[in-house]
């Protein structure tokens, strides 16, 4: 990916209500070598854990084919012939909207029954280049529409099944036939009016929640929004441990020179070699410590960031990470660094690698692992659960 | 009459080894006392680097005095003695 921009997507679902799971499927793949961005998000027939497998099926394969460069139209075809035929309906079903892009290149956009995808650069709707409509001979009913458009630093895509776009249907007077696609591109304007830099996650969370609003008495249909935001990348940076060489402390201490909404330190000595070198104190609070869910508090450096302890902390954000798990029940210290990191595109790691003796003191009650192979894994789970780039420097 | 300070070392190693115990110790004082203790966390005291010295956790009192393997009752105790009054309070 070019080093100074950065594609997030990210998508935000709702299971209709009384069902196991969710009947619509987003998936998303990077193809490092080619800098290549594939978004692909299905609506199975029906609802529960029978659309669940059609939506599963067809972007798992979508995503294969459009991966492999097969043509569209080939791939639809191969999708409808393997999906299962339901029962009730006598037909195998499942839409799709798939979503390509080439850094530096243009987006191009394949619909199947899906509610058409918005493009906004800024709150401008953007027209696509080409467009056009194709009918397999195999399956006469279902049309492919084919868009290719101009995808610029600062744009956005919004995708969604129509569990968004026909919220509303047939509940709200003021909404005959639902919210609409006009409706779901009016809100999405407002969202991008008053926060000019909402991210993808945020604004997909937003789409998805008023969709679900606006129908009183709970979920009807299966929500999904799914947003692409291309961006230059936000960038955060976690300071963790005593550089080996003393020399290097103050060049250590300048790499948390980046904003205080960007840093994070974790670690007693770390913190305290900051405290030195920039002459800031970290500042903790005893209340915060006795409601700090079993570990140490989050302490707070002016104009430089917040400050952890280390590696018990970033050994929870490890299991938080991998686990995918959310953060409402993990401790302040973890669900700090954790909302951090949503919050950024890019996180770069600096790591000191001076081993703390203490550390290794037979009566301490449980392992501590190294820092580095922590970070190691931490780095994994972040690039594959949550498509974040990540860049490791060690002192 | 010269106020106390108290810092609690929360280092990983002092964590672990009852730092943790330590935080409630503002609470447990009488508040004639409390009023004249400062009791602060700090991120680490960079005790457990030195030899020579006994083990975590570590609190000092005033800036200078380290109290190693600290415990509630230790803390408690040491802080009547600086602040002249009886442990019996």
């Amino acid at each position: 990916m070019a080093d100074d921009l950065f594609i997030e997507m990210e998508a935000s679902q709702f299971t209709k209500t009384g069902q196991a799971a969710c009947g619509d499927d987003v998936r998303f793949e990077t193809i490092e070598r080619e800098n290549r961005h594939l978004v692909a998000l299905s609506d199975g027939l029906g609802s529960g854990v029978k659309a669940h497998v059609l939506a599963t099926m067809t972007t798992s394969m979508a995503i294969r084919f459009l991966a492999s460069n097969i043509p569209t139209l080939e791939a639809a075809e191969i999708i409808m012939d393997s999906l299962p035929v339901c029962e009730v309906r006598k037909i195998g079903y499942a839409t799709f909207s798939l979503f390509d892009f080439r850094l530096g290149g243009r987006a191009r956009i394949t619909e199947m029954g899906n509610p058409g995808y918005i493009h906004l650069r800024g709150v401008e709707e953007v027209k696509p280049l080409v467009d056009e409509t194709v009918v397999s001979e195999h399956w006469p009913d279902r049309e492919v529409r084919e868009c290719e458009a101009d995808f610029q630093c600062g744009d956005r895509v919004i995708m969604c099944s129509d569990g968004v776009t026909q919220s509303g249907l047939g509940v709200r007077k003021d909404m005959k036939f639902g919210w609409r696609r006009s409706g779901v591109m009016k809100f999405a304007q407002t969202e991008i009016a008053q926060n000019p830099e909402v991210s993808a996650h945020d604004l997909a969370a937003a789409i998805a929640r008023e969709a679900l609003l606006i129908t009183p008495g709970g979920c009807k249909d299966d929500i999904t929004c799914c947003v692409v935001y291309l961006r230059h990348p936000r960038i955060m940076r976690i300071l963790t441990g005593p550089p080996f060489y003393r020399e290097h402390d103050a060049e250590y201490a300048r790499q948390a020179l980046l904003g205080p909404d960007h840093v994070v330190v974790c670690g007693g000595t770390s913190a305290n070699i900051l405290e030195r070198e920039l002459g800031v104190k970290v500042k903790l609070n005893l209340a915060d410590m006795r409601s700090s869910g079993g570990l140490p508090p989050v302490g707070r450096m002016e104009g430089i960031g917040i400050a952890t302890e280390g590696i018990l902390t970033l050994g929870r954000v490890l299991g938080a990470l991998e686990e995918k798990r959310p953060t409402e029940h993990e401790p302040a210290a973890v669900r700090a660094i954790i909302d951090r990191m949503m919050r950024h595109d890019r996180i770069e790691f600096v790591i000191g690698t001076k081993v703390n003796e203490s550390h290794q003191d037979p009566n301490i009650p449980q392992d501590l692992e190294l820092r580095r192979s922590v970070i190691r894994r931490m780095a994994t789970a972040l690039e594959r659960n949550y498509r974040k780039q990540v860049k490791i420097d060690f002192y | 009459m010269e106020r106390i300070k108290v810092e609690i070392c929360c280092g990983t190693a002092c964590y672990l080894l009852g730092a943790a115990k330590l935080m409630d110790i503002e609470l447990s004082l009488p508040p004639d006392l409390r009023a004249r203790v400062d009791i602060e966390a700090r991120t680490c005291l960079e005790m457990c680097e030195r030899e020579n010295l006994g083990g975590a956790p570590y609190v000092r009192f005033n800036g200078t005095e380290v109290m190693c393997e600290a415990s509630p009752e230790k803390v408690f105790a040491r802080i009547c003695e600086l602040a002249g009054v009886e442990e019996a309070l």
